[in-house]
């Protein structure tokens, strides 16, 4: 089990930034994510690897109205 | 066109006329005011004092102060007391840095009966300022239709009688454009505030504010757009304002510190040329960029409010309306602004109403013109949504009130609480586009059923009750309006926050207060109560200082720097917030931080508070919300979030949901999510600094210093 913003969420061995964000559905293009504390740089989010019990923050940058 | 030019130039009748030497601007501003009267054609200038600066500051602080000092507690919206404000701010009008155009329009509203204050874009509010006037106050009533005339340029205003075709606020703009312009460059220096024949016939007439737009060679319209300030106008029989300004340079504001001002719009600027196509595209789409997104996450209003997506949402993505938006055009709606996010429908052929068939440009759809008009009425053809757009814009009508009356009509509808009799034939069922336009043309012809419903949701609430033995609490319930004005298009449902960020405001239930709804339910940033008040206390303050400053909120966070993700709170976009707190240092050559900066906010948003309660309102009932605005009314909006409703139940209120029918469901949610509000109620007005009741504390006010004499005297008599 991770937990995403506060969240549980089923953990699945080779999960990467890019397969938790498709399981969440979290389509926005802009979204900050730190796992335990680390922000990890979009360009690493295909090949990134997330453990199980990880702590995950994806922080939606979207401004609104 | 330029015949009938010629006939207005020659019908011109001049009623009144003020000749002064324009004030020289002096670090953002004139130092003078200018009040007219047009019930007697009084025009004359009033100073602007240092308490005013330095309580008020500007734009919407101006216009409240005085309001305040107009009216009397009992003046109503329609008397010659009320009056419009319209003022700008100390840094609006400067040029390198976007959204720096912005004017407060401030008046009370007919639709709330209390205070209102709409912003909006466009080039007046710069050009009245330069002209030598930091806010244009109007009172009384005209006899006959008049037009108010600044000339900027050789120190004239006049009151006049003009024979021009009115109802249509487009053509209105580029009757008065092309009048007062020498030549076709010199269209650029005029700003045009008009409204349309819908304004005359509903309660949530706008005012237009133009601006030229050289390429497209049309007068272009952006919109004070809330609470029915356009209604004001028109029953003050006001048919235009007219503002002239040629010499406009980047320095017009005589800023203390031009080059930090420089230096800063310069920095902002690369940011939006490296990142704004990876971001959110404010330069392809607008504001309509939030199409996709509000839809995926389950968010975009759909059926008054009843639903958060729809299969059909893909008709009205974001990429749709891009592509139906001119691309690479200087869309600024003032001088300078790289956002340059007013994007528009050229050469779009309208299909239906009195300019059928006429090719025109269409201002928009912003966002919540598209969730409005379209997905809240569950109608999704791209077309409807930018003709609906251009007639709402046309005729006067507030395009989120309209969406939001409009859904209501139609929800009333299918639960026959009205029938086809009651609405002239109409068969309002969401999704029925041909309907839902009949009823814009006759908010603006002022006929059939568009005439209740034209005068809002609250009282139509009333009207359905009174006339047609509707049940009024399930009416109440599914209204979508908070002190009378309709609620603006996002869906507050399952955030807790962002219910109290619509509900707590001072002018009713628009999102310029505060949008947290990512940060609380998406983002879970804010888990506690008092994480919650914390951001319903700096957001609505943060986000009231645009407002003071003549200044668009948009380029805070529509666009986002680099390294923003590596600070404390990235949500707060802090290195543009000390752009900001630069700004106002630069131009008016103070010295003020970012704590300085929410202190000039909370002095006018309480004062603002106390004005609501000096009038009968301002306390805690009136931020109550319809329920449908905090959970699930009906059977089947629970049951299109069942397994998120049920797991909540059972998780968060400690119910099992086996076995229970879902009406029991649906009445232990309300239980408990009308609970928790009341909850967010107390800890807000205690993080604000206001008694249970929503009154904000005597010793509270005083640390503010805007304890004058009458405030106390109306806290005190509430207290």
């Amino acid at each position: 089990m991770i937990e995403v913003n506060g969240k549980a969420v089923d953990w699945e061995e080779g999960m990467t930034i890019v397969t938790l964000l498709k399981k969440m559905n979290y389509t926005f293009p802009k979204i900050i994510i730190r796992v335990d504390g680390k922000v990890i740089d979009k360009k690493q989010w295909s090949s990134y690897q997330i453990n199980d019990q990880a702590v995950v923050h994806a922080h939606h940058l979207i401004a609104g109205g | 066109m330029n015949k009938s030019i010629e006939k207005m130039r020659a019908s011109r009748k001049v009623l009144a006329r003020y000749e002064y030497e324009p004030a020289a601007i002096d670090k953002g501003y004139s130092g003078k005011t200018l009040y007219i009267d047009i019930s007697n054609q009084t025009i004359k200038a009033k100073d602007v004092t240092n308490q005013m600066k330095d309580i008020f500051i500007g734009g919407k602080g101006f216009g409240l102060w005085y309001l305040w000092n107009a009216i009397k507690p009992e003046t109503k919206w329609n008397d010659p007391e009320n009056e419009i404000v319209i003022s700008s701010g100390p840094i609006g009008g400067i040029t390198q840095y976007p959204g720096s155009g912005k004017s407060l329009v401030v008046t009370l509203s007919p639709l709330t009966n209390s205070l209102m204050d709409s912003n909006v874009g466009g080039f007046f509010g710069p050009y009245l300022k330069f002209s030598g006037w930091d806010a244009l106050e109007i009172q009384g009533k005209a006899e006959k239709d008049v037009v108010i005339l600044i000339d900027g340029d050789n120190g004239a205003v006049t009151i006049e009688e003009i024979d021009f075709q009115p109802g249509a606020s487009h053509l209105i703009s580029e009757q008065l454009t092309e009048m007062l312009a020498d030549n076709e460059k010199d269209k650029m220096h005029v700003s045009i505030v008009s409204s349309g024949s819908g304004a005359e016939h509903t309660n949530v007439g706008i005012l237009n504010f133009s601006f030229y737009d050289l390429r497209r060679k049309a007068a272009r319209m952006k919109q004070a757009g809330r609470g029915g300030t356009g209604t004001v106008f028109r029953d003050k029989k006001i048919a235009a304002l007219a503002v002239k300004y040629s010499s406009l340079t980047g320095r017009s504001n005589n800023p203390a510190d031009p080059a930090k001002i420089s230096k800063t719009g310069v920095k902002i600027t690369r940011e939006i040329n490296k990142f704004d196509n990876e971001q959110f595209r404010m330069r392809q789409i607008g504001t309509a960029n939030l199409m996709t997104p509000m839809n995926d996450y389950d968010l975009l209003p759909v059926n008054n409010f009843k639903y958060g997506s729809h299969i059909d949402a893909v008709k009205l993505s974001s990429d749709v309306l891009r592509d139906r938006f001119t691309q690479n055009m200087p869309d600024g709606c003032w001088i300078g602004c790289s956002l340059s996010c007013c994007k528009a429908v050229d050469n779009f052929e309208l299909k239906s109403g009195p300019f059928k068939g006429n090719k025109v440009i269409v201002d928009g759809p912003e966002y919540e013109n598209a969730a409005g008009l379209g997905s809240n009425c569950g109608i999704f053809d791209p077309d409807y949504v930018i003709e609906a757009n251009f007639y709402c814009d046309t005729y006067g009508l507030d395009t989120i009130s309209t969406g939001t009356m409009i859904a209501f009509a139609m929800e009333c509808y299918e639960n026959n609480i009205i029938n086809k009799k009651i609405t002239g034939g109409l068969e309002l069922n969401f999704g029925n586009a041909e309907a839902a336009m009949e009823l814009i043309h006759q908010m603006g012809r002022g006929d059939g059923f568009g005439l209740i419903v034209g005068q809002g949701v609250r009282r139509m609430k009333q009207i359905f009750a009174e006339k047609y033995s509707a049940d009024p609490s399930f009416l109440q319930d599914i209204g979508m309006e908070n002190k009378g004005l309709e609620y603006s298009q996002y869906q507050a449902k399952e955030s807790l926050a962002q219910q109290g960020g619509y509900a707590m405001t001072n002018k009713g239930p628009q999102h310029d207060e505060a949008w947290l709804i990512f940060m609380d339910m998406v983002n879970n940033q804010l888990p506690t109560f008092e994480k919650k008040a914390e951001a319903l206390h700096y957001f609505p303050m943060f986000r009231t200082w645009f407002g003071l400053q003549g200044l668009c909120k948009l380029p805070w966070n529509d666009i986002v720097p680099e390294g923003n993700a590596q600070t404390d709170s990235p949500e707060k976009i802090p290195e543009h917030v000390q752009n900001y707190v630069d700004l106002f240092n630069a131009v008016t050559g103070r010295n003020i931080d970012k704590e300085e900066m929410i202190r000039q906010s909370e002095r006018v948003y309480n004062f603002q508070r106390i004005f609501n309660l000096r009038l009968g309102f301002g306390t805690r009932e009136h931020d109550a919300a319809p329920y449908r605005a905090l959970g699930p009314v009906t059977v089947e909006e629970y049951e299109s979030r069942a397994e998120r409703y049920d797991k909540q139940l059972k998780e968060d209120v400690g119910i099992d949901p086996a076995g229970l029918s879902t009406e029991e469901k649906i009445k232990a949610m309300r239980k408990y999510r009308e609970e928790r509000y009341e909850t967010l109620l107390d800890v807000v007005y205690e993080r604000r600094g206001w008694t249970k009741n929503g009154i904000p504390k005597p010793e509270f006010v005083k640390e503010l210093g805007i304890d004058f004499p009458e405030v106390m005297e109306v806290i005190n008599k509430n207290l």
